[in-house]
């Protein structure tokens, strides 16, 4: 009896098995076989001459080691994710403190900060080419008459700027999700520990200090996290607006994985730096998750 | 006047100009979308608002008129010839068609995970969060190299099927997490009390725990909306011949120069559907984002 009731016990809804197969199956299927695949691509050597394939195991992890190429990427990638993810922290936090009030049209403008979010990345890239244009563009235009910038030295055509350009796109289209994440905890806050601290006197800079900030501390780690994983992964921004221009002074990692694909078609090289990423994302989050002990 | 209205009064004008900022590169893309191609182009200055609007680059681009009517008066004349080229509205449909069914598809099997993640406690669950959480660190370049060639052996290249799968995937993270806070948020003697009335455990979750956290569904549909299709990466690799919005409007980038007049009107018209959603659901988007951080 027990024996036959066993395989179906995983067919009641009392077993998460049922819950979880949809998911499960699509994951392996469509997440981690691929992962898998990429890894056993990266193992073997290919030849651009003939465009055959021959297995040796290390040879593209040794040319990745040796690459400068991926060196100098890791470094954009961890600058661009670096400097951005500071930005669109520090603003989303101190944009959603500014637009977190009852009072009357705050709501409209909370709606309308949400409106980056729906643009679509490679569209936001060519509205800030069209912006950023060296003769016709809003952007450069004004910083020309600020005297910021010469005509000479285009935003995104030289390479102590280019970055930045990329990175105020970024930081455009994505501190209102920060807004909203931050907007969300500060709206879930209990009140009585602000009450009871503005009785005994505190300003409301001291409430933020020791309240806020510390109760705010775990949603501040998962959206940082979110966030920074995204920023590793950075795409559609360098491929529409620099192309990993000039020079290379904007490749990032999957820039890079980019590149070698499409430019010289070596399938194995281009998972083997696409792996390089994946791990580079994998150490990092774990060691954010371990040191601020995110739970889900 | 009182320190308290001009506190007040600053915040508002602090709140307006942040907004203003956030915004202004929008309005400036949908200005830019009516402004006949001599205004856009002009090389001596940046013309704002002298210009005779021009509903041209919509009747293009949205519309399907074609092409040659609405440039023949012009002295500019670029891009490619094609009457077709230009038409967005085979893009805008497969978009309807690829964002609204990934969407169905990520959320209903995102629901029934979330729920056994909630409410069946399992051991392994805290790590089978993670395998879930760290499919979002995937870098899409890691992936898109095998899942060529497995779209291309499973006959889903270029079908709309196959990027529905896709986004699907790129999905699933963040909607279980998203949605696994709302079910945690659902006191557990609902679902006791539900099944000494006899409900199943199937019955309880889609009669009573779901209907209770339909708002928190709502705001997790319209993330995966948004995210669907503002895609760009999976949806340029994955297809030849369906082109979603994103991907079509990159190739308006020609050799001979960019058709700001018509990136700027798909572009525009783009953004409108993702932002009408968003404002639907945004008071349950703003609780739902703190993926269960406050609590406890």
């Amino acid at each position: 009896m027990t024996k036959r009731a066993l395989p179906l016990r995983w067919l009641t809804s009392e077993h998460p098995l049922p819950w979880l197969f949809p998911v499960t199956s699509l994951l392996i299927v469509f997440g981690l076989y691929p992962v898998l695949y990429s890894l056993w691509l990266s193992f073997y050597k290919r030849n651009p001459a003939t465009r055959k394939e021959k297995f040796m195991p290390s040879w593209n992890w040794e040319k990745l080691l040796s690459d400068e190429r991926v060196w100098d990427a890791v470094q954009i990638t961890f600058t661009y994710a670096f400097i951005a993810l500071t930005l669109q922290l520090v603003l989303g936090l101190t944009i959603a403190l500014i637009l977190d009030s009852d009072k009357r049209g705050f709501g409209v403008l909370r709606a309308l900060m949400t409106l980056p979010l729906v643009v679509p990345p490679a569209v936001t890239g060519m509205m800030f080419l069209l912006m950023y244009d060296s003769s016709f563009g809003v952007i450069s235009n004004s910083l020309y008459s600020l005297g910021l910038l010469s005509p000479s030295t285009p935003i995104l055509g030289t390479g102590s700027t280019a970055l930045w350009g990329v990175i105020v796109a970024d930081v455009w289209q994505w501190t209102p999700f920060m807004v909203l994440i931050m907007l969300a905890g500060l709206r879930a806050l209990p009140r009585e520990p602000f009450e009871a601290a503005s009785i005994d006197g505190a300003s409301s800079f001291q409430a933020f200090v020791f309240l806020t900030l510390p109760m705010m501390s775990k949603i501040i780690a998962l959206a940082v996290l979110i966030r920074g994983i995204d920023l590793f992964r950075i795409f559609d921004y360098v491929k529409v607006m620099t192309d990993s221009g000039p020079g290379t002074a904007t490749e990032t990692l999957t820039a890079y994985a980019g590149t070698v694909y499409f430019k010289s078609a070596n399938f194995p090289y281009a998972s083997t730096v696409a792996l390089a990423t994946l791990i580079l994302v994998l150490i990092t989050a774990s060691l954010f998750i371990k040191i601020f002990k995110v739970r889900f | 006047m009182s320190s308290a209205t001009i506190k007040s009064t600053a915040r508002y004008v602090v709140a307006i100009v942040t907004v203003a900022i956030f915004v202004f590169p929008i309005a400036w893309f949908a200005l830019t979308s009516i402004k006949p191609i001599s205004a856009i182009f002009n090389k001596d200055r940046v013309v704002v608002f002298d210009f005779k609007p021009t509903f041209d680059n919509y009747k293009v681009t949205v519309l399907g008129g074609r092409k040659s009517d609405s440039t023949k008066n012009s002295s500019i004349l670029m891009g490619t010839s094609g009457d077709g080229a230009y038409d967005g509205r085979g893009s805008i449909m497969s978009s309807i068609i690829i964002a609204t069914c990934s969407t169905i598809l990520a959320t209903v099997i995102s629901l029934l995970a979330a729920y056994a993640l909630s409410r069946l406690s399992f051991r392994g669950a805290q790590g089978y969060m993670h395998w879930i959480l760290s499919q979002r660190f995937l870098p899409p370049v890691a992936i898109i190299i095998p899942l060529v060639f497995i779209f291309r052996d499973l006959g889903l290249r270029d079908t709309h099927l196959g990027i529905i799968i896709a986004h699907t995937l790129i999905n699933i993270p963040i909607a279980l997490l998203i949605l696994k806070s709302f079910f945690d948020d659902v006191p557990i003697e609902v679902d006791q009390a539900a099944m000494i009335d006899g409900a199943t455990r199937f019955q309880c979750f889609y009669m009573v725990v779901v209907p209770m956290i339909k708002g928190g569904i709502a705001a997790t549909a319209v993330l995966c909306f948004i995210f669907s299709w503002t895609e760009f990466l999976l949806s340029l690799f994955l297809t030849n011949s369906i082109r979603t919005v994103p991907v079509k409007i990159t190739t308006f980038v020609t050799s001979t120069g960019s058709e700001w007049g018509y990136i700027s009107a798909l572009g525009t018209a783009a953004i409108i559907p993702g932002f009408i959603f968003i404002l639907l659901v945004q008071n349950h988007l703003v609780r739902g984002l703190t993926m269960g951080a406050i609590k406890d």
